[in-house]
């Protein structure tokens, strides 16, 4: 089946089971063509954070996952840029830092993700509450 | 269907996209995002129905004033649907009563659902977003 | 039919609102701090068994939280290629969190 995800969860335990489901679905056989990441989601894809000793660097795994699979990981722009996460286009058009954004992200507008939901079987969405 | 191509209607009939908004407007973002998929969503024809549950009956309140503290409205995004033909919304009737919000004057649009109604919502679209 | 995924401590209002709109012949899945309600004797966890829907919970949230070693019997403990396996089964899933 055609899979969309749309990960609202910064890095913890909800962007952790997006992560978990998105291989298992793969390995399952589904088509996954992109995650989507939107409001606290885009933090998934901060470059310039630092996992602490002993946790998953959720980038570099999204990242893998991303090259493996040949899954895409869109950042919602408007998300990304006010949380500071720029890729290079960006950066130099708000004369800013960057880019900021980890290798494998790329930073779309939520286009790609209504254009997701129109193609998909199956949407689900990852959230974390309080 | 191409990205750069928003228009699907005149083929198949477009799926059905319920976004449930449960979260309050102000304090953080995601009513916001919520909404703003709305609006993305609407201008690929994707006729999207909009219900607000539990804190998000919150985000109809009249009269918000975004300037107070240098915000951005989420009244006046709200107000801006039916620009987009964003004609479908719900609004759980026990949050109303849980916020004494019950009197409270509601987009045109908006039609009051109990528990039996939202399952109905839940059960009758194609595809849903949860914010 | 309905996945339900639970992402919040009983008592949250999420959960409230989960428990009322999750049907007899729905999937529910407990995950992050919903794992608690898992415990065997958990005031939510008779909720939950109310609600007649098939429960489960994401095994690697409910080890890390420490709640397996007390868990319901009642509650399906599942890895992420079951929880893919509850999507292809329910068409439409709502996240609560």
């Amino acid at each position: 089946m055609n899979y969309a995800l749309l990960v609202l969860a910064p890095p913890g335990s909800a962007s952790r089971a997006a992560l978990g489901f998105a291989r298992a679905a793969c390995a399952r056989g589904h088509q996954l063509e992109r995650v989507f990441f939107l409001d606290r989601g885009v933090e998934n894809g901060m470059g310039t954070a630092v996992a602490p000793q002993g946790e998953r660097d959720l980038p570099a795994q999204w990242a893998q996952l991303a090259s493996e699979q040949g899954v895409e990981l869109v950042l919602c722009i408007s998300s990304a840029i006010r949380r500071g996460l720029l890729d290079a286009t960006e950066a130099q058009r708000h004369e800013k830092v960057g880019p900021t954004v980890a290798p494998g992200f790329t930073i779309g507008g939520l286009g790609l993700l209504v254009e997701t939901c129109t193609d998909c079987e199956r949407l689900l969405t990852f959230g974390e509450g309080c | 269907m191409a990205s750069d191509t928003p228009k699907a209607s005149g083929q198949a009939e477009p799926p059905r996209l319920l976004l449930v908004t449960r979260s309050p407007p102000y304090g953080s973002s995601l009513a916001r995002s919520a909404l703003d998929t709305a609006l993305a969503a609407a201008a690929f024809d994707m006729a999207p129905a909009l219900l607000f549950l539990d804190h998000g009956v919150l985000q109809l309140l009249p009269q918000q004033e975004g300037a107070a503290s240098e915000t951005r409205s989420h009244g006046k995004v709200l107000d801006s649907l039916p620009l987009y033909d964003i004609d479908r919304i719900y609004v759980d009737a026990a949050a109303l009563l849980h916020f004494g919000l019950q009197d409270m004057p509601l987009p045109a649009a908006a039609e009051v659902v109990d528990s039996t109604g939202i399952r109905a919502l839940l059960e009758g679209c194609d595809h849903i977003l949860s914010f | 039919m309905i996945l339900h995924t639970l992402n919040a401590s009983p008592g949250s209002t999420a959960f409230d609102h989960c428990l009322a709109q999750v049907a007899a012949d729905d999937g529910l899945l407990l995950m992050g701090n919903a794992v608690y309600a898992a415990l065997a004797n958990a005031p939510a966890l008779a909720r939950l068994r109310a609600t007649g829907a098939r429960l489960h919970v994401l095994e690697d949230d409910a080890r890390t939280a420490g709640v397996t070693p007390q868990m319901s019997e009642d509650v399906l403990a599942i890895d992420f290629d079951a929880f893919v396996a509850l999507s292809e089964q329910h068409a439409r899933q709502v996240a609560w969190f």
